[in-house]
């Protein structure tokens, strides 16, 4: 488990949180410039901080009462950063044994051929890192901090500079580290729908503060929480019952009200209650009910507002729960839609995530 | 096709011009490193005293060595009296007159090749369980190794083209301190020593443009890496 008591201040800015993780993944959540980075940073040991304590498991890594302060390279915190930072002058091997051979063997708790097989490195060893594309070299980063047998993992949006694509195929190597490994993570991002495929458990930063530490479902209540979420990747969380199980082809049904949803496979018994997440971005806007159209999924609903959230025009539609739905300019204006308008929400079944039990 | 005293000319720079690399690049490197990666008091008074010789007139720079290290000078007399080690008037205080003048040279280019390596570069590094002396031999070395070899370079031509320092602070002393400039400027205040002018610096062009050459090869080498 790891605890932290901490205050810094820097240039403009000053940072103090006191908070604890006992979960396998703990995501931080926040606007730019909320200290997020700066937490890391402080928990690896790149930063000093000006008072406080932090402790991993029994260590105490930093305290200010005692003038103990580890430095980086004994504090066993693997930090995974935006940029990969992979020694561009090492081959992938040698950047996955950089930690690795530093470790006397009985301290090892990873071995090479295993986390080059679960990263899906093999065919790349011989490389330079200027010759990976940018999912590979997020990869031999994962791996290489993974090598140095950290106690505690730090990524610092891993997945940011990624495309979608990108980041949804390294979003099971994150998971098989999460579940397989048994390496505790404190996952830094921006984005609630990378957040929910990893873990419910969100401390939310701002302005250097800990708005909100908890589950995210709680969290997310929280009325300075919700407009942050929703500006981020705009994901809508909505509460749902399971109510069939159509097996791994066709997927499962829940509800949503008195409406019938179809989601991908998920492994939840029916009756249970659980979260879906839809991005803003995936729903379509329709007035009408739409005919000879390949998507399962329309929410009959009416608009609540329409607001311009930092240049990307988003409609609040009512279909029982507030919906944030994302539209070019020129659709709004196209459409000529209008608050207290009817509209139909049209999602496709694939781009709802599952997301943590609701109970 | 070399007289016997060219060849002695050409050898004795040479050898002057290789120690006066060996004695500036350690310098340089830990002083690069101090600049571009420390921040402390004074560090603009240590940035102007390394970068002094550059501006400085090379026969004031060849008098304070002049100073530091005759015989009766504070640290000749100290290196004669421990070590039985004679500076002035030898060759090896030429290669030391040379490094002097060369060495903010070095200094830059390794500084600026430092300065370029990402250091988060070097966090990562630490936080893979390296500590500050291997990250720095590793990593930050390793990427700056471009840069260093520019700065031998520099520091190597400049050391051929050494005259002002080496003239005040070693005298031209055939076979001893005379090399490729010192020689030229003989031959040049003696009658009909015209040919013997032409033949050195036609020598100390083939040598200045070689040294060129050979140092983009390998940075090109370097780079392919």
């Amino acid at each position: 488990m790891l605890s932290i008591r901490v205050k810094r201040s820097l240039p403009g800015f000053a940072l103090e949180a006191a908070v604890e993780c006992p979960y396998p993944v703990t995501a931080i959540f926040g606007p730019s410039g909320a200290g997020k980075t700066t937490l890391l940073d402080l928990v690896a040991g790149l930063l000093t901080p000006d008072d406080g304590e932090i402790r991993l498991n029994e260590r105490v890594l930093f305290s200010s009462e005692t003038g103990l302060n580890l430095p980086p390279e004994q504090r066993r915190v693997g930090y995974v950063f935006q940029e990969d930072l992979l020694f561009p002058h090492l081959t992938v091997m040698e950047n996955l044994r950089y930690g690795y051979d530093l470790l006397s063997t009985d301290s090892r708790r990873f071995e090479v051929g295993p986390v080059v097989d679960l990263m899906g490195l093999s065919g790349l060893l011989d490389r330079r890192p200027a010759r990976l594309s940018g999912g590979e070299r997020q990869r031999v980063a994962l791996g290489r901090a993974i090598l140095a047998s950290p106690e505690l993992l730090l990524m610092d949006e891993p997945l940011a500079s990624l495309d979608q694509e990108l980041k949804d195929r390294i979003i099971p190597y994150l998971r098989h580290i999460r579940s397989d490994l048994g390496i505790p993570i404190l996952y830094v991002s921006h984005s609630v729908a990378e957040i929910l495929e990893l873990t419910g458990q969100v401390i939310v930063l701002k302005a250097g503060r800990v708005l909100a530490h908890g589950d995210f479902f709680h969290v997310v209540r929280h009325p300075e929480v919700l407009p942050l979420a929703e500006a981020h990747e705009f994901e809508n969380v909505l509460p749902v019952e399971v109510v069939a199980q159509d097996g791994a082809r066709k997927g499962c049904r829940v509800r949503f009200g008195n409406q019938d949803l179809r989601v991908p496979p998920c492994d939840r018994p029916v009756g249970s209650r659980i979260f879906i997440g839809i991005r803003a971005n995936d729903i379509i806007l329709s007035r009408k009910q739409p005919e000879g159209l390949s998507i399962r999924n329309a929410m009959r609903g009416r608009i609540l507002d329409m607001q311009d959230v930092d240049g990307k025009q988003l409609v609040y539609v009512d279909v029982g729960k507030r919906l944030a739905v994302e539209v070019t300019l020129e659709a709004l204006e196209e459409l000529g839609l209008e608050v207290g308008d009817p509209v139909m929400c049209l999602v496709k079944a694939h781009s709802i995530r599952i997301g943590p039990n609701a109970d | 096709m070399l007289t016997s005293e060219e060849w002695m000319v050409l050898g004795l720079s040479l050898r002057v011009g290789l120690v006066c690399v060996l004695l500036s690049l350690p310098a340089a490197v830990i002083l690069g490193w101090v600049l571009a990666r420390r921040e402390f008091r004074g560090k603009v008074l240590l940035d102007g005293l390394c970068h002094l010789p550059l501006v400085l007139p090379p026969v004031v720079t060849g008098y304070v060595l002049l100073l530091l290290f005759s015989r009766r000078g504070v640290l000749g007399g100290f290196l004669e009296q421990t070590m039985g080690f004679q500076v002035a008037f030898t060759w090896k205080g030429a290669a030391l007159a040379s490094a002097a003048v060369a060495f903010p040279l070095a200094l830059r280019a390794i500084r600026l090749a430092i300065e370029a390596v990402d250091p988060r570069l070097e966090h990562a590094a630490r936080t893979l369980g390296a500590g500050r002396l291997r990250v720095f031999l590793t990593v930050t070395l390793r990427l700056a190794a471009p840069g260093l070899l520019a700065g031998a370079l520099l520091a190597f031509a400049r050391s051929l083209g050494e005259f002002g320092a080496t003239i005040t602070f070693v005298s031209n002393i055939a076979g001893e301190t005379r090399t490729l400039p010192l020689a030229i400027f003989t031959y040049i205040n003696r009658p009909g020593g015209d040919a013997a002018v032409a033949r050195l610096a036609i020598l100390s062009v083939i040598l200045s443009f070689a040294a060129l050459v050979a140092g983009e090869v390998v940075a090109r080498r370097m780079r392919r890496t």
